[in-house]
């Protein structure tokens, strides 16, 4: 056709009807999330996915609990956090792999079925339609942790990990299987076909999880920044001649020590210039990792040796101590020689100790991430249509 | 329902046009819909008909010209334009697991209809479409004629003075086509403003008041309209015996002689059953033997294939 089609003006929408697919009713939302949760109750084989999950992270756990004890049984005793932390990361990598398939098809596919243009041409608002979508998947996404409870409970009861962890776990994870949900929602109003916002969904946990560490890794190996590096290491004293004799006392240099064999030795420094990653400035690829995230939030067992640099060990602790260490950045100073800590170390621990928790940027950034999902969601679904998503027709 | 429907149009659109990317679907369509009216949209496939049903319906946004339901813009108050509505779309789609009941009780949720309320009327529609004995079933066991008749009913469940029906008889049985044809007549009487597309042509011309013809997004108007009012006119005659072309001459009538295996036959031009009637008379006196005088089939039909002829 030959017509000039003009394109209205983008203020020619009035600014009321501009918000109303905003507008959200908790009668709307309530009746989609309802409806959605109806439909796949009756139409998945949900019990046998749940008792699957259970068989599975009840394997997991009686094999990580038997490993670790038959491993773990030395002086230390109880392997800290290790059961507990191995059991919620593997909760939360089903959770990762769950959730996806939960909400990633759920605007297209609707789409796609026909469904979705006579919900929307109702009463209900595009953001009732989208929080109601949520709010079901990540439901049902809830019921996934709710059968891996018990088990973290019985993780729990292996460790010393204090008894909020219990509970900040848990919260954190509800909250890394929603900010997924959200994502995989975002995928499925963003593109039209139901195998695309799956992968894509897939593609965008992987990158939180592993591309981002990744490139966490290749990027401070990459950009490296010359350091000043002292090394201090302990120089036994010997004798040439007969090597078991005892040394004159006299012959010692002054700042001579005796270790707890007796033997005698010297501290002396060393000091190189190395490159050094500047983790400092790029830990925060790391702060959107869920497992960081999950990590960072539970607090850690009372440490059990000041003298031990890194506190205790164990799954979650050891990745919060080892997110946090990357955020001071290089060290400076190497202590081979004392045991105790020095001066540099106690300092270098203080700093690490009164650093904000990352966990909250990290959800934070995820909360972003998943505002976008909703708010894509709810702008492919307002209707009137002005322009169509490409590859999809209304009904 | 309100005063204002029943004087203004119910179902406005003027010169409404909408492309998608470079196709355009509609060029110009016009039409208006009284209360208590049933019009036909009839036009080929791919003609623009859904694309201007989901702008009447709220659903897509015109790039020019004016729609109005019941006197909202769905573009100034999309919500209340929309549920001023009911739409039936042309795709079937169904919650495959939820029953009759539970789909039509949601659609009225959605309207805002509480529960209760909601699933009085999901039972009242199901009598309605004949489908109460399938209540309780999920909707996946459903025949597609059955689903269309359920979308059909969703289309009713918010009681809307406005209905849009994208080729409710496809797929229908010819006893369900009966009764959508009185449903929708009954529902014109009710009062309701109805828009019906089909293809099936000699079933509209029964329950429709008024068409309107659409070829390549653009809807015709007059010329359509009369072309409908000639088609009404052609009555075919057989007779058995005489000669019924001279007799037609003699009567001074405009017709076309058709061949036939036995006797003569012609398609002549009557006014009206009252003049079908006196023609026979003069017929008779001159000899001819009429075995049979009838409209020649659907007027919208004939009216629809003249227009393609013509495009060609």
């Amino acid at each position: 056709m030959t017509t000039t089609s003009q394109t209205p003006a983008p203020g020619a929408v009035p600014s009321a009807s501009r918000w109303e697919p905003w507008r959200v009713s908790l009668s709307g939302v309530r009746l989609v999330a309802e409806l959605e949760l109806r439909q796949r109750v009756r139409s998945t084989k949900w019990k046998w996915a749940l008792a699957s999950v259970a068989v599975l992270i009840g394997g997991v756990t009686f094999l990580v609990w038997g490993a670790t004890h038959a491993l773990g049984s030395d002086s230390s005793g109880a392997p800290g956090d290790l059961v507990f932390g191995l059991v919620v990361f593997f909760v939360l990598f089903l959770g990762l792999v769950v959730s996806p398939t939960l909400s990633a098809t759920s605007i297209n596919g609707d789409v796609r079925d026909g469904t979705m243009a006579p919900l929307q041409a109702t009463a209900l608002s595009a953001a009732d339609i989208v929080l109601g979508k949520l709010l079901a998947s990540w439901a049902a996404s809830l019921a996934f942790l709710v059968v891996a409870l018990p088990f973290i409970v019985i993780a729990y009861f292996d460790g010393r990990m204090p008894a909020l962890a219990m509970l900040t776990v848990m919260a954190v994870l509800a909250l890394e299987l929603l900010v997924v949900c959200a994502i995989g929602l975002g995928w499925s109003a963003l593109t039209a076909r139901t195998p695309a916002s799956a992968v894509l969904t897939y593609t965008t946990v992987a990158v939180l999880v592993a591309v981002l560490p990744i490139l966490f890794g290749l990027l401070s190996v990459t950009f490296t920044e010359e350091v000043e590096v002292t090394y201090s290491s302990r120089e036994y004293i010997y004798y040439e001649g007969d090597y078991f004799e005892e040394p004159d006392p006299d012959d010692l240099p002054a700042d001579a020590q005796q270790d707890a064999g007796g033997s005698y030795f010297v501290c002396r420094d060393y000091t190189y210039t190395e490159n050094r990653p500047r983790t400092d400035r790029l830990w925060w690829l790391l702060a959107v990792n869920p497992y960081v995230i999950v990590a960072d939030s539970a607090p850690s067992p009372a440490t059990l040796d000041d003298n031990y640099y890194y506190g205790d060990e164990g799954i979650l602790s050891g990745l919060k101590q080892a997110v946090r260490e990357a955020r001071v950045g290089p060290t400076a100073s190497y202590d081979e020689c004392d045991y105790e800590l020095t001066y540099e170390e106690e300092q270098r621990r203080a700093r690490i100790d009164a650093l904000p928790p990352v966990w909250p940027w990290g959800l934070a950034a995820q909360a972003l991430l998943a505002a976008g999902g909703v708010a894509l969601g709810v702008r492919r679904l307002s209707v009137p249509y002005g322009k169509l998503p490409t590859g999809s027709r209304v009904a | 329902m309100s005063d204002v429907t029943t004087m203004a149009a119910a179902l406005e659109a003027a010169s409404v046009r909408r492309a998608f990317g470079s196709v355009q679907a509609v060029v110009n369509a016009s039409l208006s819909v009284q209360p208590g009216s049933v019009t036909a949209l009839i036009g080929p496939n791919g003609c623009g008909k859904t694309t201007l049903m989901l702008m009447l319906a709220g659903l897509l946004r015109p790039d020019g010209g004016e729609v109005r339901v019941g006197g909202i813009s769905p573009g100034a108050s999309p919500k209340a334009a929309r549920t001023a509505v009911g739409w039936m779309p042309d795709v079937l789609g169904t919650w495959e697991s939820l029953t009759c009941r539970e789909t039509l009780a949601t659609f009225a949720r959605a309207y805002g209809l509480t529960p209760a309320d909601a699933d009085a009327r999901a039972f009242s529609l199901l009598e309605r479409v004949h489908l109460a004995d399938l209540a309780e079933q999920p909707a996946r066991v459903l025949s597609r004629g059955q689903k269309q008749r359920l979308s059909l009913a969703r289309a009713l469940v918010n009681d809307p003075p406005v209905l849009i029906l994208d080729e409710p008889a496809s797929g229908l049985d010819p006893r369900s086509r009966v009764e959508l044809r009185d449903l929708v007549r009954q529902l014109g009487v009710e009062g309701k403003a109805v828009l019906v597309s089909s293809h099936v042509l000699a079933e509209l011309d029964e329950m429709v008041d008024d068409a309107v013809f659409m070829s390549k997004g653009v809807t015709l108007g007059e010329a359509a309209d009369a072309e409908v009012a000639r088609a009404r006119t052609r009555w075919r005659l057989v007779a058995v015996e005489g000669d019924l072309a001279g007799a037609l001459a003699r009567a001074s009538r405009d017709f076309t002689v058709e061949q036939v295996p036995l006797g003569s036959a012609a398609v002549v031009s009557v006014a009206d059953d009252a003049d079908a009637a006196a023609l026979v008379a003069v017929l008779v006196g001159d000899g001819i033997k009429v075995a049979r005088i009838a409209p020649v089939g659907s007027a919208l039909e004939q009216a629809y294939l003249t227009m393609e002829t013509e495009r060609r």
